[in-house]
């Protein structure tokens, strides 16, 4: 199961599992942010390449004139993910991982 | 453990449930699970994207022996298509010239300690080989 939606503070929360199978709502979703936001991961469980495909389309958008997206709260293996793939110097990420 | 999955993205939340189960039924440590779907998804999403496979549904094996998981992935009737051959993915460019293409091989060779390809008859065989042991991922 997959959810992305608006939580408090205007945060955007990604939930449970972002696969290849996900990424066109994922798509439609991020189509309507057009200014720097805080990605609340904490209850995000799984991405492969093509979750980070979109997140990293939406950052090189909104990075042409805003701060970006800063991801919170990744678990270890979406660290990992993000560090191997190298994307942990092109995402903001900050918050305790679990 | 052996399933078969029609060649579609959208069957990528059964590949994961079969690799669940095969997890489940052999005990295995729950903590490899994320470098296994990462990888097993990785594969078969490039197989269903690049593949010329037609209605032939991607196969998906999965066996433990001693510590070592060995994962393979066939797809049927297509040409070939190395992607071990795959160009090298440099993830320290800049964040205007990085591009999606490729990372996700690249995130297989960082979560698996094996990957090769074999092409014969018609058939594209990845075989991915994963260590549990104590200093894993």
């Amino acid at each position: 199961m997959f959810e992305i939606r608006f939580g408090e503070r205007e945060q955007i929360v990604l939930q449970g599992r972002f696969d290849a199978a996900q990424t066109s709502r994922a798509r439609e979703f991020f189509d309507q942010v057009v200014e720097s936001r805080v990605v609340d991961c904490s209850r995000l469980e799984y991405i492969s390449s093509a979750g980070l495909g979109v997140l990293l389309k939406v950052q090189k958008r909104l990075m042409a004139t805003e701060d970006g997206l800063a991801l919170v709260g990744l678990n270890n293996h979406i660290r990992d993910v993000f560090r191997y793939a190298g994307l942990d110097k092109v995402f903001k990420i900050t918050g305790e991982s679990k | 453990m052996r399933g078969s999955f029609k060649r579609e993205i959208g069957s990528v939340s059964d590949v994961h449930g079969f690799v669940r189960a095969f997890f489940e039924r052999e005990g295995l440590d729950r903590d490899y699970l994320f470098a296994v779907d990462l990888a097993v998804e990785e594969i078969f999403t490039n197989m269903v994207k690049y593949g010329d496979g037609g209605d032939r549904e991607i196969e998906v094996e999965l066996d433990m022996q001693d510590e070592h998981l060995t994962i393979r992935l066939i797809d049927h009737d297509v040409s070939p298509f190395d992607i071990t051959a795959a160009d090298v993915v440099d993830v320290d460019l800049p964040l205007k010239e990085r591009k999606i293409g490729g990372l996700g091989i690249h995130l297989v060779r960082k979560f698996m300690d094996e990957i090769d390809y074999t092409y014969e008859n018609r058939r594209s065989t990845v075989t991915l080989v994963k260590r549990f042991v104590t200093d894993h991922v």
